[in-house]
């Protein structure tokens, strides 16, 4: 048995050992005020509760200039940019993203310790440089899995009425087509549907490239010409029309964004739902969500080549080449995305970057009994494995967005054929590519 | 033989210009050098991400390519569109609104600073406000549709080509018609009593009073709010950015949803500073047409042109 007075006297004694270098730490920033911009959201939040730690630890202040979500924050950080205004030290970033902005933020190759970045998940480590330079520190990674309301697949009226229909069982979908199937089959609108899609901006771009190179296509071939207007673009398209004129997902899909698909499954109206692992524990919580206890998760399905899509990424933490201590702020961010906060993230759900956080985290979860939040993390770490890549990491990646997701929605509303929407799209987006010199 | 001016009679000529300078100076550094720099970079390739293409000069390139693009003049023709109906219904409200409270005789004061809240909120408030209201599947308007029996429908009110337009207008128009209402309440208190009183004794109707003796009267009134109004939305982004991004497919697209798309999310500032300065002819053109009817209505009233 261990006794409480052996644990204080052990720490009594090592106290003195401890005393000089957390002194020494809390001079190194002293008085120095450490200024930031972060994304901001309900997701992104508990992290910050621990800077005030930090903030003890080291004797600086962190000065939050900024908290938005992170197109707002996009738009913030390019004014700073043309202004000259970058008089901030950590920001933020994306691995989507951080190719837009040119020289602004530093190696981290040479400001972080190489045994700390080795503890990092080597894949997020490539995703996140640009240019041979490491410009982001990962904080958590991203990926979507099939969420579905299990009782809906239970229900033995349901088996016989889809099997009699669709000539199959009535198991969670492993393929696009099983899942427009299913979702048109549970759908029964306007009370209920059988998924939604995020609808426009860099998020439907981003849903279409994986279901793209899921279909076997591709966006650009190897001389950067887009060749998204392909066989497989025009039949990544229809999967989306076909549910849109079916009334399967809600007829306001298309002014949808992350927030609003997952409120809507968590309000128990929605049958299926491809998502990101940072709604997890929302999901599962009696106190957010109608579906808490009956939520079940697949792997993303696949496309007509075999390949699952995996569109992913992943939040991260930037220091500005301006910043005037850059040690504060390689502090700041290796605090922010070390083993213990990591831990803190990965409770709600969200992806670690840390190898050993995958680990440690399932085993808290399955002590705990918290058997839904194991399946999240086996389903999520199989897919991080087997199925993730990223979009094209391109300075040019958010303005070829820009040109493709107006038109699938016009493809999806029926104002354009999708090969006609995805011809001018494709010819808008050679333009871009021309004009950034991706296309000689 | 030629005379020189004394050095007391120069300065006391310089002396205008000396106190005149404070105003020029502010006006050059806080107006005219803004407009000739954002004017510069129409002819650049400026990306905003890279400082260093300021000076990257494209000649005409970014006008050319507006003027052949049929998205940005779709937008331009929809900004008129949405001004027009939007400016109509908020005078026609305004108008309605100012003639019921000047009627009143108690707690008139009270309702005014009510009739006042709605532009004391932010546009970006507004926008989440009437987001939430026409939400086809959360939204208060269909459920309250679907409780009262009116539809079964999930109606896509910020989708279909025509309500999502029309659901912006509703916002704008909900937001702003107290600037009208204001102002046109302001030229009732100011109007003279006795041309109506004379009318009446004439044997006048109510309606004849309304039509050639008060709205006269209250038209000058009417195009200042035209003016302030028309710059206003003209300029509009706040709202249709909230409730539907300019989308979906471009249904909803304005000017400035455009501009800002452009400039901020593609970083093509020469591009949108381009955009920007073409629309400006709509603004002139609309600042324009208001300021010469309402030199002709004061001239129908007698005032000075």
């Amino acid at each position: 048995m261990k006794s409480p007075r052996l644990k204080s006297l052990t720490c009594a004694a090592l106290l003195p050992l401890l005393m000089p270098s957390t002194a020494a730490l809390a001079s190194e920033f002293d008085g120095y005020t450490l200024r930031v911009k972060l994304i901001g959201g309900a997701q992104y939040e508990p992290l910050y509760a621990e800077i005030p730690k930090w903030e003890e630890m080291t004797g600086a202040k962190v000065e939050v200039l900024s908290r938005k979500n992170h197109f707002e924050l996009d738009r913030e950080i390019k004014q700073d940019i043309a202004a000259g205004t970058l008089d901030w030290c950590v920001g933020s970033n994306h691995t989507s993203f951080a190719p837009q902005y040119g020289d602004i933020y530093v190696d981290l190759n040479g400001v972080i310790a190489g045994d700390v970045l080795g503890k990092f998940d080597e894949l997020a480590i490539k995703n996140s440089t640009v240019g041979g330079k490491l410009v982001q520190l990962p904080r958590h990674a991203d990926i979507s899995n099939l969420y579905y309301k299990k009782s809906l697949y239970e229900d033995q009226a349901n088996k016989d009425a889809f099997k009699a229909k669709y000539g199959y069982d009535l198991t969670p979908p492993d393929t696009f087509e099983q899942f427009k199937d299913q979702a048109i089959f549970f759908a029964d609108a306007p009370t209920f549907y059988g998924t939604q899609y995020v609808g426009k901006d860099e998020a439907i771009t981003g849903r279409f490239y994986e279901m793209l190179v899921a279909n076997g296509g591709a966006l650009f071939d190897e001389d950067w010409n887009p060749t998204f207007n392909s066989e497989a673009g025009v039949r990544t398209v229809m999967w989306f029309k076909e549910l849109y004129d079916a009334k399967a997902v809600p007829a306001g899909v298309l002014n949808y964004l992350w927030d609003d698909t997952g409120l809507g499954f968590a309000s128990g109206t929605v049958a299926l739902n491809l998502d990101w692992a940072g709604w997890a524990s929302f999901f599962n919580d009696p106190a957010n969500s109608k579906v808490a206890g009956d939520i079940g998760l697949v792997r993303a399905p696949k496309g007509t080549s075999g390949k699952r899509s995996g569109w992913s990424g992943a939040h991260t933490f930037s220091i500005t080449e301006t910043c005037d201590n850059k040690e504060a702020a390689a502090s700041f961010v290796t605090f922010l995305t070390d083993h213990d906060r990591q831990m803190i993230e990965a409770r709600a759900g969200l992806l670690p970057t840390r190898t050993q956080v995958w680990d440690d985290a399932k085993a808290e979860f399955a002590a705990a009994g918290n058997d839904f939040l194991v399946t999240v993390f086996d389903t999520y770490a199989q897919s991080m494995a087997e199925d993730a890549f990223t979009p094209p990491l391109i300075d040019t990646w958010i303005e070829v967005s820009n040109e493709i997701w107006p038109a699938l929605q016009a493809a999806i509303l029926g104002e354009k054929t999708p090969q006609e929407a995805l011809d001018e799209a494709a010819e808008e987006a050679r333009i871009i590519m021309e004009d950034a010199g991706y296309i000689q | 033989m030629a005379r020189t001016k004394s050095p007391y009679k120069t300065r006391l000529a310089l002396t205008p210009y000396l106190l005149l300078s404070p105003a020029f100076l502010v006006l050059i550094f806080v107006v005219a050098l803004p407009l000739v720099f954002s004017l510069y970079t129409s002819f650049t390739g400026y990306r905003l991400v890279r400082p260093d293409t300021l000076w990257n000069w494209v000649g005409t390139r970014n006008y050319e390519r507006i003027f052949a693009d049929l998205d940005f003049w779709i937008a331009f023709g929809r900004t008129i569109l949405f001004l027009a109906i939007a400016l109509n219904l908020e005078f026609i409200l305004g108008l309605g609104i100012a003639l019921l409270i000047n009627r009143i005789t108690w707690g008139q004061r009270t309702l005014r600073t009510i009739m006042m809240f709605p532009m004391m909120f932010s546009p970006i408030l507004v926008g989440y406000q009437f987001k939430f209201i026409f939400n086809d599947n959360i939204g208060v308007l269909n459920n309250a549709l679907q409780s009262l029996g009116i539809s079964d429908a999930a109606t896509p009110w910020l989708v279909d080509r025509y309500l999502a337009l029309g659901s912006i207008i509703f916002a704008e128009v909900w937001m702003s018609t107290s600037v009208f209402a204001i102002l046109l309440l302001a030229g009732l208190f100011a109007m003279p009593r006795d041309p109506i009183e004379a009318a009446r004794v004439d044997g006048c109707s109510p309606w004849q009073v309304f039509r050639h003796i008060t709205l006269p009267f209250l038209m000058p009134f009417a195009f200042i709010a035209m003016t302030i109004r028309s710059l206003d939305v003209a300029r509009a982004y706040d709202i249709v950015d909230v409730m539907t991004g300019g989308g979906p497919a471009g249904r909803t697209e304005l000017l400035w949803t455009l501009i800002a798309r452009v400039g901020y999310d593609n970083a093509r500032m020469g591009q949108a500073n381009a955009m920007a300065y073409v629309s400006i002819i709509l603004s002139i053109a609309f600042t324009y047409y208001f300021f010469t009817k309402l030199v002709a209505a004061r001239r129908y009233m007698g005032g000075a042109a």
